[in-house]
């Protein structure tokens, strides 16, 4: 009698295992850095739902990520709601801002798609900008609350640990819940229909689906995953500040995406980890950073053109192919 | 005696091991500054300041017997990047301090990780007066820059000592914007209750077209105007305004503040500088100033090698030098310490006497102004004998 392997290795729950212990062995700063590159990580997963899975070229996700980590960081330091309330909210509110925006976005297509998302993420970072009763303006809003987690010294291993370090936690497993989910909403008929719009609409319209309502409901899906990374992101980065909503922060997780892959789940979290220790490290040595990021970009893309991670993957399907053949 | 002798020989050589060691750990200050991109002309300059500051506290033998190390990187003008340039300085270089950053966001981001990690933080040009109000002030948080009130109150003690009536304002619609012109309209009202305030105009920050702004404004006839557009907006402002005869309508009784009159500034506007306006800068290398500013003057030209040496080294150098003087008096390079010395010291800086108030942890730095002229032995305009403006008689 022989037991029989699981026929694939569980990578994620290897991963989230592993992940448990850099606070532990790691420094402050790798922890530091594993934080960072999960919450952008989600970020740029949220965002390849539309991009990889619906075939939606957003130029303004950072819409969503501004609207949830200001709603997270008000509602906590202004109106002292608790996190575990503060981070729902700023999902929702997230969610909400994308229904209204992506109700006139998903009227058009392509290019003039795009040009819509970037129009709303600019008068979202406006507002920002502006309201500074609300907001702070310019200078942002600051000092925003680490959650109450003293309560997490009673777990094993946790009891001397920094806020710091228990904030990364927090957020590992907060990360892995939303990655689950959406990859579950990827995988389902759901996902499979946006696929299909994905890969041919007409076809999709007159197959019957209406491709306008299934392409918000991607749309509002992506938002509040990008609100919950940006809520996330506004108490690790301790303020929250207009940039966040900018286009430049669009096209830098759009970048993310494209690099790690946009047609793997877990591309985007490759391009964000990719992405966050290039800029670390190259900008350690050097302020000329944008000429060297930009080469090694050009080149990283030349060479894995369908993503880090997804040319990684056909590279792996066609050695097993000639193994089997 | 032999035994005495290999003790002596032991203990020296142990102590020539701690001697070692001591030389090898440097006092490391983490310093986040706008490296690239349009603010990089700015940052540059700043953080040149700073490492000269270093170099001469190193030349003299150090401070407390260590050698001090300026560690820097790329803020890239963006508050979330010099939080994590910060967070990496601190945890990953293990400096001891932080000096830096530079806009009016980037101050106040830096901040709370400066609080949480037990670092004492000097800023050098952020000037928002919220930086360092009592909801957000903490012990490990200082500034030797300027701040809001300073340069709004300043611009309105220029503007009383003209004979105007009729005032108006032009200013970016953003915080740093509103709050110096708040503070420079309501210190004019307590200096001349007569005067009055006629117009004040709000284009947005990177506005391209000032047209609408500069009509509107000369409709209200005003006697004189202050502004604080700053860097390229100034620059496309003054190039628009000057063609709609702006300057001539209000006799140049022009008060602009947001470094209106640093080198960098009047390069970029060349022959157009409307001359007889006046305009502001952290530091000017023709004042005719005490001996010791002259000397730094001096410095600065061989240490850049430049022959009319930029206002901005001034902001980096004097926030170093408050940290060093900080170090000597706490003796203890443990920033715990040094937080404890800082409010209440005073420093002998190039510019004159430093002081950093116990109430709101900022330097009473005032900025230099004068009216704008052309001088023969320079390529762009310079304020005519610039003055240093102490701002210590009129804060509260």
């Amino acid at each position: 009698m022989t037991t029989r392997l699981p026929r694939t290795i569980p990578w994620m729950t290897i991963a989230f295992a592993l992940a448990l212990f850099i606070p532990i062995f790691g420094t402050r700063f790798y922890t530091s850095v594993a934080t960072d590159v999960l919450i952008l990580g989600l970020f740029a997963t949220s965002l390849n739902l539309l991009l990889g899975t619906t075939g939606l070229v957003s130029f303004g996700h950072a819409a969503y990520f501004a609207i949830g980590a200001y709603v997270c960081a008000i509602a906590m330091k202004t109106f002292e709601v608790p996190f575990l309330l503060a981070l729902p909210l700023a999902g929702l509110a997230a969610g909400a801002a994308a229904l209204v925006f992506g109700y006139f976005c998903v009227r058009l297509t392509k290019i003039y798609f795009a040009m819509l998302t970037l129009a709303f993420a600019q008068i979202v970072w406006a507002i920002c900008f502006k309201w500074n009763d609300v907001t702070g303006g310019e200078q942002g809003f600051n000092n925003v609350p680490y959650p109450d987690l003293a309560w997490m010294e009673v777990l094993p291993g946790l009891s001397r640990m920094r806020v710091g370090e228990l904030y990364f936690y927090v957020t590992l497993v907060v990360v892995c819940l939303c990655l689950y989910v959406m990859r579950r909403i990827t995988n389902s008929p759901f996902g499979r229909i946006l696929t299909t719009i994905r890969e041919n609409p007409e076809r999709a319209e007159f197959v019957g689906i209406d491709v306008r309502r299934f392409e918000l409901a991607a749309f509002v899906i992506a938002g509040l995953f990008a609100g919950l990374a940006g809520a996330l992101f506004g108490i690790f980065n301790r303020g929250v500040f207009p940039d966040f909503g900018y286009w430049a922060k669009s096209a830098e997780v759009l970048i993310m995406v494209i690099l790690g892959g946009m047609g793997q789940f877990f591309g985007p979290l490759v391009g964000a980890f990719t992405l966050v220790v290039l800029n670390q490290q190259i900008t350690s040595y050097t302020e000329y950073w944008p000429l060297v990021l930009g080469l090694l970009l050009i080149v990283l893309l030349y060479a894995f053109p369908a993503g880090l991670l997804g040319t990684i993957a056909d590279l792996v399907k066609s050695l097993r192919g000639r193994r089997n053949a | 005696m032999r035994k005495a002798l290999l003790a002596a020989a032991g203990a020296a050589v142990l102590s020539l091991g701690v001697a070692v060691d001591a030389r090898a750990q440097d006092i490391k200050i983490g310093m986040p500054m706008i490296l690239s991109g349009p603010g990089a002309l700015f940052g540059e300059p700043a953080l040149k300041g700073a490492q000269m500051a270093v170099d001469e506290a190193n030349a003299k033998g150090g401070v407390l017997g260590r050698k001090l190390q300026l560690i820097y990187k790329d803020s890239k003008g963006n508050p979330d990047e010099a939080v994590r340039v910060a967070r990496e300085m601190i945890l990953k270089d293990e400096v001891d301090f932080l000096v830096g950053t530079f806009t009016g966001a980037e101050g106040p981001a830096v901040s709370p990780i400066a609080k949480e990690n037990k670092i004492v933080f000097i800023a050098p040009v952020s000037k928002p007066d919220a930086l360092t109000a009592p909801k957000n002030l903490h012990p490990y948080l200082f500034r030797t820059a300027t701040t809001t009130t300073i340069e709004g109150r300043s611009a309105a003690e220029l503007i009383a000592k003209l004979s105007v009536k009729r005032i108006a304002t032009i200013s970016p619609d953003y915080a740093y914007g509103q709050e110096v012109t708040a503070a420079f309209v309501a210190h004019l009202k307590k200096l001349k209750p007569d005067m009055e305030i006629v117009d004040q105009q709000w284009p947005k920050l990177g506005e391209a077209d000032y047209t609408p702004f500069i009509n509107a404004q000369l409709a209200k006839q005003p006697d004189a105007v202050f502004s604080s557009l700053w860097g390229g907006h100034f620059v496309t402002f003054i190039k628009q305004a000057t063609p709609l005869g702006y300057f001539k309508r209000i006799n140049n009784n022009f008060v602009a503040g947001g470094e209106a009159g640093s080198i960098e500034s009047a390069k970029a506007i060349g022959d157009d500088y409307p001359l007889g306006i006046w305009g502001n800068s952290y530091d000017a290398f023709n004042w005719d100033g005490p001996p010791a500013h002259k000397d730094f003057i001096e410095r600065l030209k061989k240490y850049t090698g430049q022959e009319q040496p930029s206002s901005w080294p001034s902001v980096g150098y004097i926030a170093v030098q408050v940290l060093v003087e900080g170090i000597r008096k706490a003796n203890s390079t443990k920033s715990d310490d040094v937080a404890k010395v800082l409010p209440g010291l005073t420093v002998d800086t190039p510019i004159g006497k430093q002081t950093i108030s116990p109430k709101n942890h900022s330097a009473n730095r005032g900025q230099f102004w004068g009216k704008m002229v052309k001088d023969p032995r320079y390529t762009f305009a310079v304020m005519e004998k610039p003055m240093y403006l102490d701002p210590t008689p009129f804060l509260d």
